[in-house]
């Protein structure tokens, strides 16, 4: 093997590892001499050089086919994806430097920038192994960055996110092994031959059963996703904003490719009236549990942190709706999603933050009166709640339709039902999830605060940005969804080839 | 100018109004007032321009827009569109008017007003089945916001109760045009294309009362209603006339342009259903609006009991029946939006009470007597009497039910006789009220305004100009019923 | 188009009145006084025109006006009556510029009931009459007008809801709501066949249905009429009202149900009418005589005369009822029905000009309208006396006042058609001389009531007004062929629509 041709391969991977090791570099020199303190300036500086840094490095990525080997897939899709993760990686990074009581930024930032390597590799393994390990290297580094600020909440938060991780770790490891026991290849494209040429065992099934526990886990699938109201609440911004936006997308586009190219033969159905057994079939079922549990849990919470999360789970629902049509353009519509939706719970985090800065918790009620301390994150808030509610014109709208409609266009045709009680479970509950939306946004734009808390700070700019463009982008996308549906339709689409 | 200046005047507004700066807060309404003139003239520039040249082709605006899913940015307006169009303009301008005193937060007012205006405008000049969607669901958000921030009895309730009432509503219509789009190939959201596919009738059987049942909810159908009353007691006058005046009429085209067309034997099998429910809104509206005594609550029944006819037209499916229900659609948009802006705006400003008990202590007919006789016109348009639009709507759905269902005519003349009784009681409580010899003089109120006798002016000019000659309304409905979309509900001779 | 002007004159004469908020009382009266004037003017001028807008894309539906013989008259006594009205209201302060605006919207629905040929555009008119005549009632009368308002009210708006539900029925089957269209298709037979077969699911045949329409309608008219069971809501409504407005309920209101059942109501329905005629007649001789002996029942002047009225519109329904019967020769029926024409017209006069001569004593006695509270007023107001005078003979058919000509003509027509119901209806003449006599004697005779003393007879303006009434009462009586000639191509139209079925 060609090491120099790998190293270009992994350019982006490499400068981010490189931007860590200056980041705790700089941050050990600063904490050796007493009285200067590594500021969170310099730490977002640096993490924010190295990631525009590794974007840049994508351009350097040769870019033909051939360059591809069994452990690193270099396809338009993991380009997309890839970019994708630095942006919103990027847009976490910008969050307030967390919470004050975290003592040592460096190692923080430098942290995030291993998780978002991990994530990177995730992206492009085309090998289950590889693929572990990258996201062990992601996940290992989550778990730190959740309990950060070393307050009971977050070490809670910590401690659950690693048992869980652990446990689901342990059973996706046990589920490659039993699929490398079952096709002697554990590469996507070596295990869907031997699956087509025979009928697939019940070893095989088993092994997918529990690769499918294991990235249920990091999407947050019921009933898989005990921690993530803990995550979500006690771990500082930063993190949140990783795992909810840049870990799920990558968890999201490696399913997709096991399944699509793994797995495409052992599909089964979810359509009514023709279920049959097979990953659409649990993947459906998975689907329902989450958008039933996630949004009515959702319904019954005071903490927004907590909310979000339960819109996660309930969003980890409607993607699997998408994903267990089987079908490529559903698939696309859901790797849309996932991006919008990224973008959203970030944007909705960084208001969140903004709020807890001047009002201390994150209770729904603390919203109160937005709209006259600081009419611009009202608004943006008006933007990503109604965008993760799915109402025009904005992205997460598109993105439900496209989902919801693909998913019908690649399971029913004929007039058949299809998938018709999935996706209109997933439709009814989605228009309930408005009800909370709303009940934040009310506090918002209707109910006035008590005055002696009406003022607001400014934002630091790094945090306008943080909240200004996913708004943005959310707007755009939502006028014109092509712009990056139809990349992502192609890059699928090539994969898949 | 082409029908597009309607859609564009609403959200171009709607924009500049939210860019002015705090202190020119006050010139909200002007821009607001101009918005919606210049959507009203459109309106009324293109329905004329229609009239003078039938057999030209319709207007059209058709690019691609999301090719992933064959979305394209399609909007067309045939007659039907047109008359509505013109519908949602009077309104929108006699509720700039109506809200002309709005001091809390006026560019948000404005702004949110004029996006609802948008959305509808939209709704009835999409021909794509998405854009549909994307219209009737823009309308969601400002209604809530309209409601809670410048509502008043129990306003966060109705708010609540009508958004979700809404949003379920859309969630069947979602689910219902997905499967209709991908019951036809997946491969377009064009309202034609996905209406000329043939359906499996087993599908139709599910699909269309789905579909049918997202939008009959939106224009209130029993019992699916309760949304109505309570959203139209707390929204704020011009939300009220926004809401009962064009909003239900989303529902209504919904169901007409689009769940009918799209699944015409599936609207065989449930017609006698629907025909029935109907019925029973038209009679239960009308009964339960006698018993009120907030008149707000009074009109809100009321206009569950309208739609009902709307919906009768519907389901009676011959060509009376539809032209009649268009015709509803319009009478009932002017005639609610009259009733409201009179009741919400005119007497409950001046006098803090919409109870009728209460409001006889202000003897209106002596202290304000331009708002009494305005209501009792207003009351006589809505009882259905002849000269006023209602009576050619409902003329002419009777007609179309008689040739459906002549039984449930019976029924439809009981619901037409409780109508004239509630309107009249409510007229008689709280316009003109018995005298009786001990009653406290009457506090003096302050006359009516210049844009409030101008929107009342507005208002029942139109409801005057079709009930005495409806012919070139009529025309243009027909005209839009000559649409290939109703081919299967209504053939061509 | 000179027939839309004539019926919209007055009503934007009525737009004028509500858009000048700066116009006094007085001159809202002058104002409305020219306005209805110049109405007459152009209504007398408008014999024979027509005009017609499509209603309706459909053929058949449209807005048809036309002015023949008989409507030309009851147009100059709408014009008439309406000016009369006006020009007799008190300038007080209660009647402003809506009141006058009111009475001119009637005007124009007055006119176009008696123009329209199609259903529609005269349903419109008729209904269009309601409101102004409930609003006169309601916010200008004494002390139980709310309640004789809603009633009337009612009432009147159920019997047009019978008679849309009829017309509807005729819409649906023959497929058209035009008058004359409908009377073609009844002549040729067909209204029958097309009930029977719209209606083929009842079970029931043609007649029986056509019965039930023909019911429904003339129920319509019966109302406005009234006709005896229907007419709970006329005593106190006339009485409630103020007394312009009594003079045009029953001036002008009631012969709307005359016209109807005269121009609309005998033509479209032919094909049952000999077997309603009996019905019809017996009703008819009911409210003679029932109306006539309410009235002997009455102290209160203003119901007295209400139900006289009740008895003088009882002779056009009996020569109505008497034509609908269909047998016996054309001269016969042509009597009847020149007769009702003549009636209608005359009694329109007649009763407005008794109901002024009410007014003006109600006027002078502070509402004083009691029979018991005057007496021996002849001293008093010589004049006044002899004018009320002419006018009651007038109205009980005194042989050279026009109150006579009509019933003459009745009672010629409907002893050849109908004897029986004539004889019993002769009676009614009798108690119309009884009660009608028995007023003048307890008001201008009898003992002289004091406070009656400082009544002054009739002023300079009134007298201008009961001399023009007077002569109309007096010149077609002496001359009733200068009415009967204007009158007559419409009779003879009629009559051509009326022949017997073979």
């Amino acid at each position: 093997m060609n090491y120099s041709a790998l190293f270009l391969q992994l350019l982006p991977e490499a400068v981010l590892v490189l931007a860590a090791l200056v980041m705790l570099g700089a941050a050990v020199a600063t904490g050796k001499k007493p009285g200067r303190v590594f500021s969170s300036g310099v730490g977002v500086s640096i993490a924010t050089f190295g990631i525009l840094l590794a974007a840049a490095a994508m351009f350097f990525v040769p870019q033909d086919g051939a360059t591809s080997t069994s452990l690193l897939e270099n396809d338009p899709l993991a380009r997309i994806f890839k970019a994708v993760v630095l942006g919103l990686g990027l847009l976490a990074v910008w969050l307030p430097p967390v919470r004050r009581e975290i003592g040592n930024l460096g190692e923080y930032y430098a942290l995030v920038l291993f998780a978002l390597t991990g994530l990177l590799l995730a992206v492009g393994s085309n090998h289950l192994l590889f693929l572990f390990v990258a996201l062990e290297l992601a996940s290992l580094s989550l778990y730190l960055l959740a309990g950060f600020p070393r307050t009971p909440r977050a070490a809670e938060a910590s401690l659950k996110y690693f048992l869980f991780g652990g446990v689901s770790a342990a059973f996706m490891l046990f589920g490659i092994s039993l699929l490398y026991g079952v096709s002697h290849s554990a590469t996507l494209s070596g295990i869907a031959q031997v699956l087509e040429a025979s009928q697939p065992s019940v070893l095989a099934m088993t092994g997918l059963a529990m690769l499918l526990v294991g990235l249920g886990f990091k999407l947050a699938a019921v009933p898989f996703h005990y921690w993530a109201p803990d995550v979500y609440q006690g771990a500082p911004a930063t993190t949140v904003a990783i795992v909810s936006a840049a870990s799920k997308a990558v968890g999201l586009v490696v399913l997709v490719r096991i399944l699509q190219i793994g797995f495409p033969n052992v599909a089964g159905s979810a359509a009514w009236g023709e279920m049959t057994a097979g990953w659409s079939l649990w993947l459906a079922v998975l689907a329902a549990v989450s958008m039933i549990f996630g949004n009515l849990l959702a319904l019954a919470q005071t903490s927004v942190r907590r909310l979000l999360a339960y819109s996660a789970v309930a969003n980890t629902g409607y993607l699997l709706v998408a994903l267990s049509a089987n079908g490529p353009k559903a698939a696309a519509s859901a790797l849309f999603y996932v991006v919008v939706y990224g973008l959203a719970t970030l944007g909705a985090l960084a208001v969140t933050a903004a709020v807890e800065r001047d009002r201390g918790d994150d209770r729904v009620s603390s919203f109160a009166g937005l709209i006259h301390r600081s009419p611009f994150q009202a608004v943006c808030l008006l933007v990503f709640l109604t965008s993760l509610a799915g109402i025009p014109p904005l992205a997460g709208f598109f993105g439900k339709f496209a989902l919801f409609s693909n998913a019908m266009g690649e399971s029913a045709a004929g007039g058949n039902p299809g998938l018709v009680w999935l996706v209109g479970l997933g439709v009814i509950l989605s228009a309930v999830s408005l009800y909370y939306y709303l009940s934040v946004l009310k506090q918002a734009f209707v109910t006035s605060a008590p005055d002696e808390l009406s003022e607001a700070h400014g934002l630091g700019p790094s945090h306008v940005l943080c909240v200004l463009l996913p708004a943005a982008l959310l707007v755009i996308l939502g006028l014109f969804p092509s712009l990056l549906l139809a990349p992502i339709t192609r890059a699928l689409m090539e994969s898949l080839r | 100018m082409t029908p597009a200046w309607t859609l564009i005047s609403a959200f171009a507004g709607a924009l500049l109004v939210l860019l002015l700066p705090a202190r020119a807060a006050g010139s909200a309404r002007i821009i607001a007032l101009v918005a919606s003139i210049v959507g009203m003239a459109a309106a009324a520039l293109s329905c004329l321009a229609r009239l003078n040249t039938p057999d030209a082709t319709p207007w059209s605006y058709d690019k691609p827009w999301v090719e992933n899913l064959g979305i394209r940015f399609h909007l067309a307006a045939d007659g039907i569109s047109l008359t509505l169009l013109l519908l949602t303009g009077v309104v929108a301008v006699a509720g700039v008017l109506f809200s002309w005193n709005v001091e809390k937060r006026p560019r948000a007012f404005f702004a949110w007003f004029l996006t609802i205006i948008g959305g509808v405008y939209g709704v009835f000049l999409s021909r794509d089945a998405f854009l549909l969607f994307v219209c009737y669901e823009i309308v969601i958000l400002p209604k809530y916001l309209l409601i809670a921030i410048w509502g008043s009895t129990n306003k966060e309730y109705g708010a609540m109760k009508l958004t979700m009432y809404s949003i379920a509503a859309s969630a069947l219509i979602l689910i219902g045009l997905v499967a209709a789009y991908a019951a036809a190939g997946a491969t377009s959201f064009d309202l034609l294309h996905l209406a000329s596919t043939t359906y499996p009738p087993a599908m139709q059987a599910w699909a269309f009362p789905v579909l049918f049942l997202g939008f009959a909810i939106l224009a209130g159908m029993w019992p699916f209603h309760t949304w109505a009353p309570t959203g139209h007691v707390a929204a704020p006058t011009a939300a009220s006339m926004l809401l009962a005046g064009v909003v239900m009429k989303l529902g209504a085209f919904g169901a007409l342009c689009v769940a009918m067309p799209l699944f015409p034997q599936g609207f065989e099998l449930w017609r006698p259903l629907i025909a029935g429910l109907a019925v029973v809104g038209i009679v239960y509206g009308a009964l339960t609006a006698l018993t009120q005594r907030d008149l707000k609550f009074v009109i809100g029944y009321s206009s569950v009991s309208h739609m009902g006819f709307v919906l009768l037209g519907l389901a009676a499916a011959n060509h009376w029946g539809l032209r009649g229900a268009v015709l509803q659609m319009i009478s009932h948009g002017i005639i609610a939006g009259l009733l409201f802006g009179i009741a919400g705006r005119v007497v409950y400003e001046r006098t803090h009470t919409r109870d009728l008990a209460e409001l006889q202590k202000f003897d209106l007919w002596k202290s304000l007597p331009g708002a009494a006789i305005a209501f009792t016109l207003a009351t006589a348009a809505s009882m259905g009497l002849p000269g006023f639009s209602g009576f050619v709507a409902e003329i002419s759905v009777i007609i179309g039910l008689w040739q459906s269902y002549p039984w449930l005519t019976i029924a439809v003349a009981f619901g037409i006789i409780i109508t004239g009784a509630f309107s009249l009681r409510a007229l008689h409580r709280a316009f003109f009220p018995a005298r009786t010899a001990n009653a406290a003089a009457a506090p003096p109120l302050p006359p009516l305004t210049w844009p409030e006798i101008s929107a009342i002016g507005l208002l029942l000019a139109v409801s005057l100009a079709i009930g005495i000659y409806p012919k070139p309304w009529v025309v243009l409905i027909d005209d839009g019923l000559r649409s290939p979309l109703f081919q299967s509900i209504l053939p061509l001779p | 188009m000179h027939l839309l002007y004539t019926i919209l004159f007055p009503l934007l004469g009525a737009v004028w009145l509500g858009v000048r908020p700066g116009m006094s009382r007085k001159g809202a009266g002058t104002f409305a006084l020219a306005c209805s004037l110049l109405a007459l003017a152009l209504a007398c001028g408008s014999h024979g025109a027509q005009w017609l807008l499509p209603w309706m894309p459909d053929a058949g539906m449209n807005l048809s006006f036309r002015v023949n013989g008989i409507s030309w008259l009851f147009l100059v006594l709408t014009g008439l009556v309406v000016s009369f009205a006006i020009a007799a209201s008190p300038r007080n302060e209660r009647a402003g510029r809506g009141y006058y605006a009111l009475i001119l919207v009637m005007q124009s629905a007055l006119f176009g009931v008696f123009t329209a040929r199609h259903f529609i555009p005269w349903f419109l008119c008729w209904e269009m009459t309601l409101i102004p005549s409930y609003l006169l009632i309601r916010l200008w009368g004494g002390g139980g007008a709310p309640r004789a308002a809603l009633r009337f009210f009612i009432m009147t708006l159920g019997g047009s809801a019978f008679l849309l539900v009829g017309f509807l029925a005729l819409q649906l089957s023959a497929g058209t709501m035009d008058f004359s269209e409908l009377a073609k298709l009844a002549a040729n037979q067909q209204l029958t066949v097309a009930l029977a077969r719209t209606f083929v699911a009842s079970g029931l045949s043609g007649h029986t249905l056509l019965t039930v329409v023909a019911l429904a309608v003339f129920l319509g008219f019966a109302v406005k009429l009234p006709v005896v069971p229907f007419h709970a809501w006329l005593p106190a409504a006339y009485a409630e009202a103020p007394t312009p407005v009594t003079m045009l309920l029953t001036g002008l209101l009631s012969k709307m149900a005359v016209y109807g059942l005269l121009v609309i109501f005998l033509p479209v329905f032919p094909e049952v009418l000999p077997s309603l005629a009996p019905l019809l007649s017996w009703l008819a001789a009911a409210t003679v005589l029932l109306g006539a002996l309410a009235a002997l029942a009455q102290t209160d002047l203003k119901r007295l005369l209400a139900y006289s009225s009740v008895n003088h519109l009882g002779y056009c329904a009996l020569a109505i009822a008497a034509a609908a019967s269909m047998q016996g020769d054309r001269n016969a029926l042509a009597a009847a029905l020149s007769g009702t024409v003549l009636q209608a017209f005359n009694h329109g006069i007649i009763a407005s000009t008794l109901f002024f001569g009410i007014g003006i004593m109600e006027q002078r006695g502070g509402g004083l309208r009691g029979l018991n509270d005057f007496g021996g007023l002849r001293a008093q107001t010589p004049v006044f006396c002899g004018l009320f005078g002419l006018a009651v003979f007038a109205s009980l058919g005194l042989p050279g006042l026009s109150g006579f000509v009509g019933e003459f003509l009745i009672f010629n027509g409907v002893f050849a058609l109908t004897p029986g119901v004539a004889v019993l209806s002769v009676l009614g003449l009798l108690f119309t001389a009884v009660f009608l006599l028995r007023m003048m004697r307890k008001v201008f005779h009898g003992p002289f009531k004091p406070a009656l003393a400082k009544w002054p007879d009739l002023s300079n303006g009134e007298r201008l007004l009961f001399g023009l009434a007077t002569a109309l009462i007096v010149i077609p009586g002496l001359f009733p062929q200068a009415l009967l000639r204007f009158a007559n191509p419409g009779i003879v139209e009629l009559l051509d629509l009326l022949r017997p079925i073979p």
